[in-house]
């Protein structure tokens, strides 16, 4: 079953095609990876997708619903979450705050309920907390619960951003290069997490410049390049496909990889 | 009431009330603030309250009970005229169309003599007092403080620190702007139908850029980490001049010194301290 799809999406900034056509089929329950040099439109497919660019033309759909028109908070209520290629938590909010943040879609108290603390009121509060602390503990983070998020190491700020787009439960993840600037223990940390985030039946799509990464974690792979799909398939064929090849290597260097 | 509060209130009444009054001018200003957009128009949604309110008293002679909460209509309508389009988008915009409101609503003061003109409007009998200013006070930072510690108070800091971030997470980001906006103008609009329901007169001069940046400056100098801490920013910049009284013009130089030094070496104001923005 399909739960992302976007069809023949483009995206033209003046003068560039960053995103040309693209189709783009997620399925539900899997790890799908976006790959591509530098500038091959990968995030801005993301902001696309996320609501926060509007496409030139094309359409999204999230589990068979058109969301093409809807603005990025909609889109959030309709089950996505995403992290930001430059992390983007709230830095003068706590650790917990933070993640409770993540979880606004999911509660909405009128404001009667909290100007009169309405019983209503406080158990979504409650419920919110335990299951922003049960997102912390997924990611390893419990213990600084109550600490500023900016005082967060690098890597702490990454697992920081991944367990506020989790605790709502989404039923699709975007990650923009969740591994960048982690050492090889940290990142592989880090796809046993996601796994973990795909078995407890989340969708995820990520963008990675890490071949490994994505080569042992992705179920499969969406290459792009100058905005356009070259490849889709599973990380085994991809890796042998020879427009990848070219496309990330250039045609001499892929060429004399052939003779050799 | 003891006869020692009483002989205190008839010598400082003007101060008592008039840092009231500038608490509630200075959470106007803080709930546009916390949600990361500046408005240079409060002393405009102000003067929008005051002439309202003087003309429902002076021409229609209504209550008082009915002419504080009518006070709010007009700068409600201003804001939602004003807010609507601007708040869409991310930036300076409504600081810029707050610029002019004031003046443009000056112009209209002077030039149209059912509202005194440039005489403005003299002889509002005094209707407010201490229960009403200190309780709408106490009601507004009531207010802050309660739907800051929930969900919309967390809102309210993402967006302010990172308004596309806060708009993934689901926070439907013009609308909360939008709120705040009219939050803001109801408060300021309660401030200018009390103060001038106690200075019995109100001129079109009182409400223009000069005010409106003292009122920015409340919220600076005390920060806006909590709502406590814009209205001990309006109650030092209130009593300063008092207590300064001795040194005649040169007050105004003490006040333009401390806002330099709060913007420069107190970035988060004199009340630094974060509220939690949980309840549970």
């Amino acid at each position: 079953m399909i739960l992302l799809q976007t069809s023949a999406l483009t995206m033209r900034f003046a003068g560039l095609v960053a995103v040309d056509a693209v189709d783009l089929a997620v399925d539900a329950g899997s790890i799908h990876a976006l790959i591509g040099p530098n500038g091959a439109g990968k995030t801005t497919m993301f902001n696309l997708i996320s609501g926060l660019l509007p496409p030139t033309s094309g359409a999204i759909s999230l589990d068979g619903a058109d969301i093409t028109a809807l603005p990025a908070y909609a889109r959030a209520g309709r089950g996505m979450a995403r992290s930001f290629q430059n992390i983007r938590i709230f830095a003068s909010m706590t650790v917990l705050e933070n993640v409770l943040t993540g979880l606004h879609a999911s509660i909405a108290p009128g404001l009667a309920a909290i100007l009169l603390r309405l019983p209503r009121f406080r158990r979504q509060e409650i419920d919110a907390v335990s299951r922003a602390r049960a997102a912390l503990d997924l990611v390893g983070l419990a213990t600084r619960a109550g600490d500023r998020a900016a005082a967060l190491a690098y890597g702490d700020q990454r697992r920081l951003e991944i367990a506020r787009a989790i605790a709502g439960n989404p039923r699709l993840l975007l990650l923009d290069e969740p591994a960048a600037g982690m050492n090889p223990a940290e990142s592989s940390a880090l796809a046993d997490l996601i796994r973990r985030i795909r078995d407890a039946g989340t969708t995820v799509l990520l963008v990675e410049h890490d071949m490994g990464f994505v080569m042992r974690l992705a179920d499969r792979v969406t290459v792009l390049n100058f905005g356009r799909r070259i490849a889709d398939g599973a990380p085994a064929d991809i890796r042998r496909d020879p427009t990848v090849i070219t496309a990330y290597l250039g045609a001499k260097v892929a060429a004399r990889l052939n003779a050799a | 009431m003891p006869v020692w509060l009483d002989d205190f209130l008839w010598t400082y009444q003007n101060v008592v009330y008039a840092l009231g009054v500038n608490g509630l001018l200075a959470l106007s200003m803080y709930v546009v603030l916390s949600v990361g957009q500046l408005s240079l128009g409060q002393a405009a949604f102000m003067g929008l309250g005051a002439y309202s309110s003087a003309l429902l008293t002076v021409k229609l002679h209504l209550p008082f009970a009915i002419v504080l909460p009518a006070s709010t209509i007009a700068p409600l309508l201003f804001a939602l005229a004003i807010g609507t389009p601007t708040l869409r988008l991310s930036g300076v915009y409504l600081a810029i169309a707050t610029i002019g409101l004031g003046e443009v609503l000056r112009a209209l003061y002077i030039n149209i003599d059912f509202v005194g003109g440039a005489l403005g409007i003299s002889g509002i009998p005094e209707r407010a007092g201490l229960v009403s200013i200190y309780g709408l006070l106490i009601l507004a930072l009531l207010g802050f403080w309660l739907v800051g510690r929930s969900a919309i108070g967390r809102a309210m800091e993402a967006m302010r620190e990172d308004d596309v971030a806060a708009a993934t997470m689901g926070v439907n980001v013009a609308r909360y702007r939008l709120g705040a906006l009219l939050t803001s103008a109801v408060l300021a609009g309660l401030a200018g139908a009390l103060s001038a329901h106690i200075s019995s007169f109100i001129g079109p001069n009182e409400y223009g850029f000069e005010p409106a940046v003292t009122i920015l400056s409340y919220a600076l100098l005390g920060g806006i980490g909590s709502p406590f801490a814009p209205v001990i920013g309006a109650w030092i910049l209130t009593l300063l001049p008092e207590m300064l009284r001795g040194f005649a013009d040169l007050r105004l130089v003490f006040n333009g010194v401390i806002i330099v030094l709060a913007v420069l070496y107190l970035p988060n104001g004199i009340l630094p301290w974060a509220m939690r923005r949980r309840a549970a």
